[in-house]
């Protein structure tokens, strides 16, 4: 489906925002491309920083960020804009247009792909529809196609929101904080359908999680931030507990696991 | 809910008793100001009463024959008007959305609370010197003062939508275009419909007086009927414009709802 | 699993809809001789009319005061009068407080047609039957206020919290002690909020009363016009336009305060 690799590089990146708070503090990280990359920190880490990164939603006070070696444009245009076409992205919110049909809905991951006077009169190429369709398929909704976005419960909500990111063909999927309004059953399926969807397809795949136990359960490299600061770097099978209060700055509590309580 | 009828504390006057007398000053006032003396108020019910016995029987023939067409003219009039307004606020509507362009916004703003100032009827005084007498003068009249209102509700419909999809668009590489085509249109477009359609009930009731300024329709033909104390025929236009524009309504009520249930 | 294929649109809806908008907007602009070009070759008009309405005719600013007034005393009364009657007219419409189905209905309906006559046919009528002048604009803005408050109010009253009302009549009281002690109240910055609104729609109307001889300071207006005095008419537009929006102002701001 993707063409392409899906690398990215932070060299000494910065962010400060506005109110002088700050995102990002010299960051030097790599991402091979395929990697499947859990982020964990509190909130205000920075989490959302770094992703919003990659794409340009946010931009950098200093330093640098490359996908595939070359450097994310700081500006609005048409070069940001044909990064964001190979960088998909998911929201916690979902942030589907409610009142649209779902097909409609994943077809805006191809707005980037067609002409636009094309995409202005909603006149899609057979081929973008197929490949809005198979992205359907993918996350095992195709038959609610034509259903209005508001009729899906919100696991269906967010698998939409996975292929309209999918519809893009995208070489990185960036997921912020995926699984945060969802029940822990959904909670679940949705985090399978991410992993495998990284297995089949080799999309670099980075993921905000704020829970540790799913950070553990399915990632394979983890990342912990604290105040913007990379503070952990490693393997999903080695960390410890200790790691996770390092990252935390305190002891982790019932609050931040999802299962504690419920099913175990 | 129960501090309203507790008893006013003794000896202190409230607000609501200065501002009642107040208001009662100026009334009666007023009253003396343009001689409306007791002696005229007496005068004036039989006076209505006595013109009300004119009204009967209704020259109904006068009704098809003369003030229907005229009120079909009221409704193209106003129809025109509104469709004139709609293509020229549905820009202006989006442009002056504090949460999309921060800075144009203002100045939209401040155009359509002009525009909104300005009665049609006075407007009309204008048009009608440079398109000539009659609806078309109306209708432009009618369209650049609706263009004011249908402005400013738009924006609030606009600033009040979900900005999410917005951000969502603009991540997988659309234009800012495209996020107006695909995540603000698709949310705003039924409640900018139902505006344009009230707009279109209040522009009939507008529409409907601009022939006192030659500007069309059934306004002129009452002023008319009155002018030469035909009641008979008065009467007949007040009861098929209250038909009518009952009707239109209740139809474009039942429509909006069914706009905004989706 | 199965893919559906996309759901036929719903052709006679759309079709029928779009058809109508069409046929009603071909319609219209044929009927009312509707003609852009006719605009643009006007133009020329439009610039003489623009060079002959400015500068507008400041020496006439002060003739203009003692009309202004009357047009105040004029929405005074209007809304005074209007905002009186509107409170009986406005309980009886309320489905909570009515006095039984019948009278609900027949409130109801009367209200609405008060409200389908424009402000300026119900002054034309006044003028024809008490003869020109305020006193026919008075009344005239009498109705036009009972039409806007009570449709308003009498949606804020079916809004209110029937305990209290339930309690005064529990507790012995009459229908209209209940309304007085146990409804009103509860919606009564709504109704100083909604005619204030009333006030500001007539001072805005009472300006054009004038055109149809309803007193105030349309009927200058009028003469000006039909004089084609366009430096004078632009003046009277001006004044017109700035007292509107300063008595806007201080209104809104009251509103707000009470809100």
């Amino acid at each position: 489906m993707s063409s392409t690799q899906g690398a990215i590089r932070f060299s000494k990146a910065n962010i400060t925002y506005p109110n002088g708070v700050v995102g990002m503090k010299s960051l030097d990280l790599e991402i091979k491309p395929g990697e499947f990359v859990v982020v964990v920190g509190s909130s205000g880490a920075g989490k959302s920083t770094l992703l919003r990164a990659v794409n340009g939603l946010n931009p950098l006070t200093s330093g640098e960020v490359e996908v595939d070696g070359i450097a994310v444009p700081q500006k609005q245009g048409a070069e940001l804009r044909a990064l964001r076409k190979r960088v998909g992205m998911i929201f916690q919110d979902f942030r589907l247009v409610k009142r649209m049909s779902v097909m409609s809905n994943v077809l805006i991951g191809r707005l980037a792909h067609v002409p636009g006077w094309r995409a202005m009169f909603n006149l899609w190429p057979m081929h973008d529809r197929e490949v809005a369709m198979q992205a359907l398929e993918r996350v095992g909704i195709p038959d609610k196609a034509w259903v209005k976005a508001s009729e899906l419960s919100g696991g269906q909500q967010q698998r939409v929101g996975i292929a309209r990111a999918l519809a893009q063909e995208p070489a990185i999927i960036l997921a912020d904080e995926p699984v945060a309004s969802l029940d822990p059953v959904t909670t679940h399926q949705i985090m399978k359908d991410l992993v495998r969807i990284n297995r089949e397809l080799g999309i670099t795949t980075l993921v905000n999680l704020h829970f540790l136990d799913l950070a553990r359960q399915y990632g394979q490299r983890i990342i912990g931030l604290r105040f913007g600061e990379l503070v952990y770097d490693g393997s999903a099978a080695t960390v410890t507990d200790e790691d996770f209060r390092d990252i935390y700055g305190r002891d982790f509590t019932e609050d931040d696991l999802l299962d504690e309580g419920s099913e175990g | 809910m129960s501090t309203s009828i507790k008893p006013q504390p003794q000896g202190r006057v409230g607000w609501a008793t200065w501002a009642t007398f107040i208001i009662a000053a100026l009334f009666v006032w007023s009253l003396w100001a343009i001689e409306f003396s007791p002696a005229r108020m007496i005068q004036v019910p039989g006076q209505l009463a006595e013109q009300l016995s004119f009204f009967y029987p209704v020259d109904m023939a006068y009704g098809w024959d003369a003030v229907l067409p005229a009120i079909v003219e009221s409704i193209q009039i106003a129809w025109m008007g509104t469709l004139i307004a709609a293509v020229l606020s549905l820009p202006l509507a989006l442009l002056g959305a504090r949460t999309l362009f921060p800075r144009v916004a203002r100045f939209v703003k401040l155009i359509s609370a002009t525009a909104r100032a300005f009665p049609e009827i006075l407007l009309a005084i204008y048009f009608v010197p440079i398109v000539g007498l009659g609806p078309f003068a109306g209708a432009l009249a009618i369209g650049i003062s609706s263009v004011g209102m249908l402005t400013k509700l738009g924006s609030e419909v606009v600033e009040s939508i979900d900005f999410g999809p917005v951000e969502a668009v603009e991540a997988s590489g659309g234009s800012r275009w495209l996020a107006l085509r695909y995540a603000v249109m698709p949310q705003v477009l039924p409640e900018l419909a139902a505006h344009w359609l009230f707009r279109f009930e209040l522009n009939i009731r507008a529409s409907a007086v601009l022939g006192v300024v030659g500007a069309g329709g059934v306004g002129g033909v009452l002023l008319n009927t009155l002018r030469y104390g035909h009641l008979d025929k008065a009467a007949a236009v007040l009861i098929l414009t209250i038909i009518v524009v009952l009707i239109i309504d209740m139809i474009s009520g039942e429509i909006r709802h069914r706009i905004i249930r989706g | 699993m199965a893919i559906p294929a996309k759901p036929p649109r719903n052709w006679w809806l759309w079709g029928g809809a779009g058809g109508f908008l069409l046929a009603m907007t071909v319609w219209s602009a044929h009927g009312i001789g509707f003609s852009l070009n006719e605009l643009f070759c006007n133009m020329g008009m439009g610039s003489r009319l623009l060079n002959e309405s400015f500068p507008p005719d400041f020496a006439f600013l002060p003739r203009l005061f003692g009309p202004f007034m009357e047009t105040l005393y004029i929405a005074i009364i209007g809304t005074v009068v209007g905002g009186i009657l509107a409170i009986p007219i406005a309980v009886l419409a309320a489905r909570n407080l009515s006095l039984g189905k019948l009278v609900w209905f027949a409130d109801r309906n009367f209200m609405n047609i008060l409200r389908t006559l424009p402000d300026l046919f119900w002054a034309m009528l006044f003028a024809a039957a008490v003869g020109f002048g305020p006193v026919a604009g008075a009344l005239a803005l009498s109705v036009f206020t009972i039409a806007v408050i009570s449709k308003l109010w009498s949606e804020s009253l079916e809004a209110i919290d029937m305990g209290l009302p339930e309690a005064v009549r529990a507790a012995g009281g009459s229908w209209l002690q209940m309304v007085k002690f146990g409804a009103l109240p509860q919606a009564l910055s709504q109704y100083v909020s909604y005619t204030l609104y009333a006030f500001e729609l007539n001072v805005r109307s009472s300006m054009v009363l004038g055109l149809v001889g309803a007193g105030g300071i349309g009927m200058i207006l009028e003469t000006q016009r039909a004089n084609f005095e366009y430096e004078r008419v632009t003046m009277i537009i001006l004044a017109v336009l700035v007292a509107v929006l300063i008595i806007e102002q201080i209104s809104e701001s009251i509103r707000k305060r009470l809100a």
